[in-house]
């Protein structure tokens, strides 16, 4: 009965996770509003524009019943240009800007719908342009191009992931600003596993000073002073 | 402000309670899957979730043997959406009941750990370790010296009772800006983090800013 999964969502987790994403849809029948578990849905009217969760649209567009309308950063321009930015930093392109106002998160951001920002990759990213090009690649302008330079976008990244393992050895935290679901679900093991085998070559020296700091809070300065002139004998 | 700014806030006011309990059902899972040790029960969120569950699905079965195709192909939908739902609900509770499987001592005994289950899980655990320590007498405690008989033995100032790794690297993410900058205990390790920042850091120094939703797991 328990899950016999290791901690942190595994790649499929992440998927499911993205179907929440909402795109923009181009209806081709009409349906009634719905009231849903996760919201109400609008009723659908050709020709309007409506945005619905992934998996929904989907569901729509398996049975064609509605086309999907990319999102802005979905096209070969975009891509190239943010392939650009990627090459030139070693960190990820900057994420899309969040507003001030919510702490709402990926995927119940409004980053895969027609009026997304054109020049940042999402934090689903990769998941949602799989999926959409594998179901729904005649509604994409240039869908070769645009999985060519996805594919190049991927291993650009995939590269700075490793080279980032580097920074793991000076035992400080990690920064990772930009990463995407996908990439954080097939690097969790391998950086997770990295960070707690350091962790551990390091626990004693952590131990003592824990201890040190420990006595010196309790002795207060003076007694830090003494320590220091035993020592000196 | 401008106007979009405003727009935004709004926005937020706008969205529909059954949206927000997604959301926040959706981080309540991702942190519960992530973290090494178990949360508190959230329990008004899932007996709203649970109700909402159990109310669909009566709506499916009166709707079931309905044969306009348009009232079939709206079954569909909910049918999808309510497998959607049931997927998270569960993949919830047993990533709890991992958790509690393998420290269940740890669970009963550490009154701040026992707090967060619901009574449910209180009961699993408390059967469990009944019926556990029942088969270890019966099958070789029992032929041991009196002395060394016990399951949670603290002698020689270690504690028999193993808890989670609450050190372990977990990916976080910021959803604010977070004014105290983080400590790490026992390393001169502080950082701060800024909205939307993502860095992996060990559960105990992010666990306070997490459960108190400035930051979540990914």
């Amino acid at each position: 009965m328990a899950l016999p999964l290791p901690p942190g969502l595994t790649p499929p987790e992440t998927a499911f996770m993205c179907e929440m994403e909402m795109v923009t849809i181009i209806p081709r029948q009409r349906l009634e509003g719905l009231e849903l578990l996760g919201g109400p849905i609008p009723p659908l009217n050709p020709p309007y524009r409506t945005a619905l969760p992934l998996w929904l649209a989907l569901l729509l567009k398996r049975q064609r019943r509605a086309n999907i309308l990319p999102p802005p950063w979905l096209s070969p321009p975009s891509l190239l240009s943010i392939l650009d930015i990627e090459k030139s930093t070693p960190s990820f392109s900057p994420p899309p800007p969040l507003s001030p106002h919510t702490t709402t998160s990926p995927p119940f951001l409004p980053s895969a719908t027609s009026n997304a920002p054109p020049d940042a990759l999402p934090y689903h990213w990769l998941e949602l342009g799989e999926m959409l090009l594998e179901a729904a690649s005649d509604d994409i302008a240039e869908p070769d191009n645009v999985r060519r330079v996805m594919r190049d976008l991927r291993e650009v990244r995939m590269a700075k992931m490793r080279a980032g393992v580097g920074v793991l050895e000076g035992g400080r935290e990690v920064n990772m600003n930009g990463v995407g679901g996908m990439e954080v679900a097939e690097g969790r093991t391998f950086i997770g596993g990295v960070v707690d085998g350091l962790r551990k070559i390091g626990a004693s020296k952590e131990m003592s000073r824990r201890e040190r700091e420990a006595e010196e809070r309790e002795n207060g300065i003076g007694g830090g002073e003494e320590d220091e002139d035993d020592m000196d004998i | 402000m401008d106007i979009d700014d405003i727009l935004a806030e709004v926005d937020v006011h706008a969205v529909p309670r059954q949206t927000q309990d997604l959301q926040e059902f959706t981080r309540a899972w991702v942190t519960e899957r992530n973290a090494p040790e178990i949360l508190p029960w959230p329990d008004a969120l899932m007996q709203r979730i649970l109700e909402r569950i159990r109310r669909q699905i009566e709506l499916v079965e009166e709707q079931t043997g309905n044969t306009d195709p348009k009232a079939n192909f709206r079954l569909i939908i909910f049918q999808t959406e309510l497998e959607r739902f049931k997927f998270l609900v569960r993949s919830f509770l047993r990533a709890r009941v991992a958790k509690i499987d393998a420290h269940a001592l740890h669970h009963l005994t550490d009154p701040s750990t026992k707090a967060r289950l619901s009574p449910s899980e209180l009961q699993y655990a408390t059967t469990h370790t009944t019926l556990l320590h029942a088969h270890y007498r019966s099958s070789f405690l029992s032929q041991f010296p009196a002395s060394l008989q016990r399951m949670d033995d603290t002698a020689g100032g270690m504690s028999m009772v193993e808890g989670p790794d609450v050190d372990r690297a977990v990916f976080v993410r910021a959803l604010k800006d977070v004014e105290e900058p983080v400590y790490v205990e026992g390393t001169d390790m502080a950082f701060e983090m800024r909205k939307g920042d993502v860095v992996v850091m060990r559960w105990s120094a992010v666990r306070e800013v997490v459960i108190a939703g400035d930051a979540e797991l990914i």
